[in-house]
């Protein structure tokens, strides 16, 4: 059976430009990258602090647009504009949660819920849904600037999901968590796959996180892919049994 | 249509929520156009100004209460998300700029209109101060409001090239703007280059339609009618910026830097 590409990046590049007076100092985020995604599976991106993890997510959302290359999303092209019909159908969760400080957990998620054309029962029924399968239910009239690093995180991860996308990514959402925790957040992102038939794009840069979660793993350093492929694969080629020493193997190719 | 309603009414909810649970909201609304009706009262009271003098220089501070309240709540629309450091939750779903303006222009009107009660009554009950005609406080309030939309779009158009370090333009740009309109004065009192930028001022027709309710002549012709033209083309002109600003900063990865 031929798996459905549901993204698909062909020879994306970056750079960003920033400049202090008259002097311009440019620096590459992205170089040349091809990548495709299937329907229904874990694709991580893996790698340090600066290797383009987040920039490539966030050309996916169509927040960064690109110098060059193209970007598909569920078959569209995307142009200057993310069109709203492949909006509607992505989200994101961020590790480092950000919302308005005075709204309650149920109050963000009805606000979002809005954005996304939900409303009237459908709305009330998401936002109770998620909220009870992130265990918020003790915090649903908590404002955002009262609740710990690990619920506003699983606010987010809430919020990623009120309008059911077909395509979830997910940025370091383990990031500066207790492992008690981030045990949790990842069955929940096991079971929005099972249970949602969700395509997930992950970037992390903790090698366990990978093994556990990960279909298919993408090693990024510097902006550009190292390596594509399952798990075994990448132990396969490079002859290791772990995703560290993979990764330190590839890096220093 | 109905997702269009929803997406702006969500606007109006996350509004509406900040400006309860918020006391610099409420200094807003209270005691900013208070202070500002009590002192130009007053004065005017010690000046011994006649009902006609009195009824100018009022109709200049019930305007700039209700401008102000109206261009910041437009202005707060994207303040509040760059203050959360939100913003990129907010241009990753199915929304446009014009949501959460027009969202947040409905509660500023709102807000804007609580102000104009409250002012018309403690001047009328301090300092003796009457409305005019329905239809000159009608047109001009919508005028006004107006004015608040197109100076908050304004606004957000720098705020979304530079990001938090210049929102001290949230506060200051309507009071420029009432400066050049003749807010406390006649525009023909201004230097003749002013009085050529006030031209350009859709406030300066509003203004001056508000005070022919009491009795004093226009200084330009057709004023209402290039009031609302002004308007309608800035408006347009203003979507146009925030989409290439909004472009620019994602061009640069300033959106993501604004939600770090």
């Amino acid at each position: 059976m031929t798996k459905q590409v549901v993204i698909q990046l062909r020879n994306i590049s970056k750079t960003y430009t920033s400049s202090l007076f008259l002097r311009k100092r440019k620096t590459k985020a992205i170089y040349n990258v091809s990548l495709e995604i299937y329907q229904n599976e874990i694709f991580t991106l893996l790698g340090p602090n600066g290797s383009g993890k987040t920039t490539l997510l966030n050309i996916i959302i169509g927040q960064i647009l690109p110098d060059n290359g193209e970007v598909f999303i569920l078959g569209t092209k995307l142009k200057k504009y993310v069109p709203e019909k492949i909006k509607k159908r992505m989200n994101m969760c961020s590790g480092n949660p950000n919302f308005p400080w005075c709204m309650t957990v149920k109050e963000i998620l009805k606000f979002y819920g809005l954005l996304y054309g939900i409303s009237g029962k459908k709305l009330s029924q998401q936002v109770d849904k998620y909220i009870s399968i992130f265990e918020l239910e003790k915090y649903a009239d908590v404002r955002f600037d009262e609740l710990s690093t690990g619920t506003k995180q699983r606010l987010v991860l809430a919020k990623s999901l009120i309008n059911e996308p077909d395509i979830l990514l997910l940025d370091e959402p383990t990031l500066g968590l207790d492992p008690e925790v981030s045990i949790k957040i990842r069955q929940f992102i096991k079971k929005i796959k099972h249970e949602n038939n969700t395509t997930i794009i992950l970037t992390t840069h903790y090698m366990k996180e990978a093994e556990e979660l990960a279909d298919r793993v993408a090693f990024i350093s510097n902006g550009t892919i190292l390596t594509i492929g399952s798990i075994e694969e990448i132990y396969k080629s490079t002859k290791t049994t772990n995703l560290e020493d993979a990764f330190l193997k590839l890096a220093h190719l | 249509m109905k997702k269009e309603f929803l997406k702006i009414f969500a606007y109006i909810y996350r509004n509406y929520i900040f400006a309860i649970r918020n006391i610099f909201t409420f200094f807003d609304i209270l005691f900013w156009p208070v202070i500002g009706i009590l002192s130009i009262g007053m004065m005017s009271t010690f000046l011994q100004l006649d009902k006609q003098l009195l009824s100018f220089l009022l109709t200049g501070t019930i305007t700039s209460g209700v401008l102000q309240v109206t261009q910041l709540e437009v202005s707060y629309g994207l303040l509040y998300e760059i203050w959360s450091k939100s913003i990129k939750q907010i241009f990753i779903t199915p929304t446009e700029h014009y949501h959460y303006i027009f969202g947040s222009w409905i509660v500023g009107t709102i807000r804007g209109f609580i102000v104009f009660l409250l002012l018309s009554i403690i001047s009328h009950y301090l300092f003796g101060f009457c409305l005019p005609k329905i239809n000159y406080v009608i047109v001009s309030l919508l005028g006004i409001f107006l004015t608040g939309l197109i100076l908050g779009m304004f606004v957000n158009f720098f705020i979304l090239l530079y990001g938090q370090k210049i929102d001290i333009l949230a506060w200051s740009v309507s009071i420029l703007t009432m400066l050049i309109s003749g807010i406390y004065y006649p525009v023909s009192i201004l230097p003749k280059w002013l009085i050529r930028i006030s031209e350009f001022i859709p406030l300066t027709y509003f203004l001056e339609y508000f005070r022919k309710g009491y009795g004093f002549e226009e200084n330009f012709r057709y004023g209402l009618l290039k009031g609302f033209v002004l308007c309608i083309v800035y408006s347009f002109i203003l979507f146009y910026l925030i989409n290439l600003a909004y472009n620019h900063t994602r061009k640069t990865g300033t959106v993501i830097r604004l939600s770090e």
